[in-house]
């Protein structure tokens, strides 16, 4: 679906833990359409700017009845915005926009790794596979600095997938990072190259790309990336990722239309 | 009685004032969905050099009051992928908007270079040149910051072309109006302005300015004052000047009242340059926008307005 501009009415905001927030609105052509790793743009309607530039969502969830949730987490005054609106009140959403996670038929394994609010697409993502003729088996690792912080997902993940939580205080399933519940714990269980994917904060993404490219065989790393966005579609230029080659030039592409979603192999960490 | 909102200048027939800013609706294809060009008076494309450009590292944009900042870095294509990849598929789609050619170099030669190559291919109606980017041979000041240079360049240009030719000016210097004036006696037809402010944000967490290049380009809302006290000192220096010569407004326009002020300044065009990042259709709620204020104040031709802050 080619992306559209629409403003749309909040149906509900509710707290998932801590300082995040789950928004739904009603937007029937987006939900049939997403796919995991898109992502949408929202800003608020004319008149209600506390705002100027719309800001990057990726879709969290994609319900039945067209409404489409966002899950986030309020940083700043984008977010602060959000996390107060109320139902019945107005935002203007564009999208869907971005590359989508490709579903790798082919891996009988999967690996999601989520880093804070890298969580949304993931979720969106697990189910979507599963939905595949043949779908992988599942573990999804997710991970917060602060047990507080971890979101329940009773209810949001089907059964089948396998859930493991890592909080680096260690007030909530694993103490450590996300990608030590990686390599202690979840790695020795596999029994065949994963497709891996993951999404969160860029350091992490870093650390991820190190461990798998230290000799782990794997069937596929797909990696969704953020950068600071203007247009969200293309045109700015704004959100430059820089890919990995021998060239003495930079390499860039752009992370809202090439992206969010790369090879994560491909991508210039550091 | 339905406003004309035509306009007739630099020897080009406009369907209406309403052009959209260089660097923010790129090659025009990717808003071909949501707002097409052929709605335009005219697109002006993202700025063209004679070799690509990478751009700089991110982080490249980010938001501030009413308005944002970016340092893209002039990252395009390319004058040759241009021609081949990019233009043909303007001219096809243009129907009645005007291809404005936004062209820039990094010494004088490269401006002579683009400008003639992009200036002789077919379906482009005018070169906009861009005074805002830096001259690397005199150690980074950009070639719109002295009234010699102005000249230099625009006569450089007008040397290799037929074409009408804008030359965007830079608000970043003391008497911008001493920099139109220097464009308009080296030959060009209009003077567009302004191109972006240079501010910086700094990420208080951090300790550091937040882009990569720490200094960044002011648009948005923020800068419309700016660009129409601009537009209002030019407009008066080259009329005492005797000069004739349009003025293309710039800075902050995302909706009728915003443009109006540009043209009751003295501007003849107008373009929507960030709003479009905002809202898709921008552009399009500007045209309507001119349109329906017009009719209500019962002007006829949008033309009657052009510098009527001045008379009044
Ligand atoms: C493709 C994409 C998908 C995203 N999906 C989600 C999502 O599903 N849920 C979610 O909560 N967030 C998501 N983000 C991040 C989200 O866009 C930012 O958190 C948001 O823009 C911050 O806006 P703000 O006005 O609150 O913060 P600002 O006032 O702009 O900045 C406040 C602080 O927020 C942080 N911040 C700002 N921009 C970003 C960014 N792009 N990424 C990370 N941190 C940032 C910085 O630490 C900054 O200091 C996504 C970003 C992208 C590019
Ligand atoms: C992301 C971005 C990229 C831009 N790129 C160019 C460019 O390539 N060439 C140019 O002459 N101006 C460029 N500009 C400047 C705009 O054309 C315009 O002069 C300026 O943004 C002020 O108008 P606005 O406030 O309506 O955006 C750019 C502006 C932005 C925000
Ligand atoms: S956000 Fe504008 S190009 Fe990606």
């Amino acid at each position: 679906m080619n992306p559209a501009f629409t403003r749309v009415t909040v149906t509900g905001i509710r707290q998932a833990a801590g300082d995040t927030h789950v928004l739904t609105f009603r937007d029937e052509c987006a939900a049939a359409a997403i796919q995991p790793g898109q992502f949408c743009m929202l800003s608020p309607a004319p008149g209600a700017s506390c705002i100027y530039l719309p800001r990057p969502f990726s879709y969290f969830r994609a319900l039945d009845d067209g409404r489409v949730e966002i899950l986030f987490r309020a940083l700043g005054r984008g977010t602060r915005w959000m996390a107060g609106l109320r139902p019945g009140d107005s935002v203007a959403v564009f999208g869907p926009l971005g590359r989508p996670f490709q579903l790798e038929a082919g891996a009988a394994r999967a690996v999601l790794v989520a880093g804070g609010v890298g969580l949304p697409p993931l979720a969106l993502l697990a189910e979507r596979l599963l939905r595949l003729e043949r779908p992988p088996r599942i573990d999804l690792l997710y991970g917060e600095t602060r047990g507080e912080r971890v979101v329940e997902l009773g209810g949001v993940l089907p059964p089948a997938v396998r859930l493991w939580t890592a909080s680096e205080d260690g007030s909530t399933g694993f103490r450590g990072r996300v990608t030590e519940l990686l390599t202690q714990k979840v790695w020795p269980t596999l029994d065949t190259p994963p497709a891996v994917y993951t999404c969160g904060p860029r350091a992490m993404l870093a650390a991820l790309a190190d461990i798998l490219g230290d000799g782990r065989e794997v069937h596929s790393f797909q990696a969704s990336l953020e950068e600071n966005m203007a247009c969200g579609h293309g045109i700015c230029m704004g959100c430059a990722v820089e890919l990995a080659t021998d060239a003495p030039q930079p390499y860039y592409k752009l992370c809202c239309k090439d992206g969010p979603v790369f090879n994560g192999f491909e991508v210039k960490w550091r | 009685m339905a406003v004309d909102l035509s306009v007739n200048c630099l020897g080009l027939e406009f369907q209406n004032p309403v052009l959209v800013a260089s660097g923010t609706f790129g090659y025009g294809d990717q808003y071909e969905d949501i707002m097409p060009i052929r709605e335009l008076g005219a697109l002006v494309t993202k700025t063209i050099t004679p070799r690509m450009r990478p751009g700089n590292p991110p982080p490249r944009v980010v938001e501030t009051d009413s308005g944002m900042l970016n340092t893209i870095g002039l990252a395009n294509v390319g004058q040759d992928e241009f021609l081949r990849e990019k233009l043909p598929w303007l001219v096809t789609h243009r129907g009645a908007a005007r291809v404005i050619v936004n062209v820039a170099g990094f010494a004088e030669e490269e401006f002579a270079e683009v400008a003639a190559a992009v200036g002789s291919a077919p379906g482009v109606d005018a070169l906009e040149v861009n005074l805002g980017c830096p001259n690397v041979k005199a150690g980074y000041i950009h070639f719109g910051a002295d009234p010699q240079s102005v000249r230099r360049i625009v006569s450089l240009v007008r040397s290799q072309v037929e074409l009408p030719i804008v030359a965007k000016l830079s608000p970043n210097v003391t008497d911008i109006a001493a920099l139109a004036e220097a464009a308009v006696a080296a030959g060009a037809d209009a003077v567009s302005l302004i191109n972006t402010l240079p501010g910086m944000k700094i990420d208080i967490n951090r300790r550091r300015p937040v882009l990569s290049q720490g200094f960044g380009g002011l648009s948005g809302p923020a800068v419309r004052p700016v660009g129409v006290a601009c537009v209002y000192k030019v407009y008066r220096r080259l009329a005492e000047a005797g000069m004739s010569a349009p003025i293309v407004g710039i800075g902050g326009i995302g909706c009728g009242s915003d443009a109006l002020e540009y043209i009751l300044a003295g501007a003849s065009l107008v373009q929507v340059g960030t709003a479009s990042f905002v809202r898709p259709r921008a552009a399009a709620e500007t045209i309507e926008g001119i349109a329906e204020i017009c009719d209500r104040q019962g002007v006829t031709a949008v033309t009657e307005l052009v510098g009527a802050a001045h008379r009044s």
